[in-house]
């Protein structure tokens, strides 16, 4: 009796196991997260993260990266199943619509923001992110001590006191209209989070060698450095063309 | 004849999406690689903010879709409906202040506040909580309290942004208290799905609820990301500033652009904290009212709830953000 019971229950669970088969709804949306992981993967291996994120943020992607491997390894086991569930044409263009992105970030070359994002933002470029006035009168003056003068009565007195200092800034060349050829504005942008929220810190770059950069271009400027009502002026120096940093953006 | 046929032509069908979904990723691939439209400065700029908006946005997704599936499995049904048993006046203020707990940015928060309706919380105080927990959070507060260090309006900015958005999280959640489960949540179409971890362990059905959710909010998140990175790339900002010091427009005109920008809630702040031209009133508005009013939260709530919920959401936000920040301004001028 209790060996036709097992007889029974080992037919019963060899039929179950037979007629389970793989549920394309599961196994598409395991690529999905599989994509999306993969590109994680990408960019940290690749170093592109700063191209997108800040170095606050930068932990969500290697956080993103290691949770969807391991959706991935879960869901893997369970892509076989006695019901398949419905896939339709919605179901697989949703799926396709998370795809695109990987997709594009991997097909398209490594980029930074460029004059084009200057000239959208630029009323707002006083830089929320940017140094104190306590930071701003002490130690070698950078972009963001620049961006905090911008942004208060304070942060422009301390740069004021520094007036006719020797700086040195990155970043890359923008022109305005009716410049004089022996001028251009330097900018850089300055990113809390992601690119989303770039704010562009600018200063008025004098005595460049005139017809020699275009826009667009990464220049390292050597000079004294002179604020002037709300602007902050470098009498260049020096100035060299350099490569695109690989951190293009200045972070908080 | 007809019952053997029928699993015949859903496996044909499945090869055939399976073949249309490669060749079109494939195909766009190849056109992307061999146009190269990043050349045209615009649409460079657009995919720039497209991508990031993304790859930021998506790891909370993720992390809100982890909380949801551990909701879903682990904690107990009775629970919620023991905190549905709690009197609505002190409801909305404990969901309202549990976002606190909640470290996500506003993305993360909607598959977590869908779980918790759909597990027995009121939706007065699964709304609230939703609204709430992206301003609340600690990680937020620090990031204004860091963009506003040394202002004189260090603490209205602060303090106004807790208050004022809790209050108006608690206000959409009161406007939401007739409401019933049935009626708020939208049906999803991938409830086949949600639906079928009965008979798996509870990791299997925790990974099920886990892709379910991440990939019914990504394909949202990636509409919203399109319409986001469009507005930011072909939308000049400046065209903002030139209602700067004119009362009430400017309030309105700083939430009309936190809506565009769709900034993630933790670095909203920093951009606020740079439009010196604008008073305290319209720097609170726009970090009141973006965390819970933007394009991409838009996609997510017309996806998650029913019809109307948006219109809903806006009206009631936009309305106590505008008296709101009105009587800050009063107040501190």
């Amino acid at each position: 009796m209790s060996s036709d019971v097992q007889t029974i229950q080992s037919v019963h669970r060899h039929v179950h196991k037979a007629s389970k088969s793989l549920s394309p709804a599961r196994v598409l949306a395991t690529l999905a997260l599989a994509a999306w992981g993969g590109l994680f993967w990408f960019l940290l291996l690749s170093d592109r993260v700063a191209l997108y994120l800040s170095s606050r943020t930068a932990w969500v992607v290697p956080v993103g990266a290691v949770i969807l491997s391991i959706a991935v390894i879960g869901r893997v086991f369970t892509l076989r199943v006695e019901h398949a569930e419905p896939l339709d044409r919605r179901a697989v263009a949703g799926i396709g619509l998370i795809m695109v992105p990987v997709v594009i970030v991997l097909a398209l070359p490594p980029a930074s923001l460029t004059s084009y994002a200057a000239s959208r933002r630029s009323s707002f470029s006083s830089g929320g992110l940017a140094a104190s006035a306590e930071d701003i009168s002490s130690g070698e003056l950078s972009l963001a001590d620049v961006a905090g003068g911008l942004r208060s009565k304070e942060g422009m007195q301390a740069l004021v006191a520094r007036a006719g200092s020797d700086v040195t800034f990155t970043g890359f060349v923008t022109r305005e209209p009716g410049q004089p050829a022996d001028e251009f504005v330097l900018t850089r942008f300055m990113i809390s989070c992601c690119v989303a929220d770039a704010l562009g810190v600018q200063v008025r770059v004098v005595g460049a060698p005139p017809g020699q950069l275009a826009e667009d271009q990464w220049v390292r400027v050597a000079g004294k450095m002179y604020p002037l009502g709300r602007e902050v002026i470098v009498d260049a120096s020096a100035v060299t063309v350099v490569p695109k940093p690989k951190r293009p953006y200045l972070n908080p | 004849m007809a019952l053997s046929a029928r699993p015949d032509q859903g496996r044909i069908d499945t090869w055939k999406y399976g073949a249309v979904l490669t060749a079109g990723l494939v195909a766009l691939w190849a056109v992307l690689r061999v146009t190269e439209p990043t050349r045209v400065a615009a649409v460079q700029n657009f995919f720039l903010i497209f991508g990031s908006l993304l790859i930021e946005a998506m790891p909370f997704i993720l992390l809100g879709a982890v909380v949801s599936a551990a909701i879903e499995v682990f904690v107990p049904q009775s629970i919620f409906e023991r905190l549905a048993l709690l009197p609505k006046p002190l409801q909305l203020p404990v969901s309202g202040l549990a976002g606190a707990a909640f470290p996500v940015c506003e993305c993360g928060s909607v598959p977590v506040a869908r779980r918790l309706l759909a597990k027995g919380l009121t939706p007065a105080a699964a709304v609230t909580f939703m609204l709430a927990a992206p301003i609340l959070n600690p990680v937020v507060l620090a990031s204004t309290a860091v963009a506003y260090r040394g202002r004189d309006i260090f603490w209205p900015m602060l303090l106004g942004r807790a208050g004022l958005g809790l209050l108006c999280a608690m206000g959409v959640g009161w406007v939401m208290s007739d409401e019933t489960r049935q009626k708020l949540l939208r049906p999803r179409n991938d409830q086949g799905e949600d639906h079928s971890h009965q008979h798996e362990s509870k990791s299997q059905a925790f990974f099920g609820h886990l892709s379910g959710d991440f990939v019914f909010m990504g394909r949202f998140l990636v509409i919203g990301a399109i319409v986001a990175a469009a507005l930011q790339t072909f939308v000049p900002q400046s065209v903002i500033g030139s209602v700067a010091g004119t009362p009430v427009v400017d309030l309105l005109a700083m939430m009309a652009l936190a809506f565009v920008l769709s900034l993630c809630s933790e670095s909203d702040a920093f951009v606020a904290a740079s439009f010196v031209q604008f008073g305290v009133g319209a720097q609170l508005a726009f970090l009141v009212f973006g965390p819970m009013v933007d394009t991409k939260l838009g996609i997510l709530y017309s996806a998650t709830f029913r019809k109307g919920f948006f219109r809903t959401v806006v009206i009631v936000v936009a309305t106590m953000t505008l008296v709101g920040t009105l009587w800050i301004e009063v107040l501190v001028g």
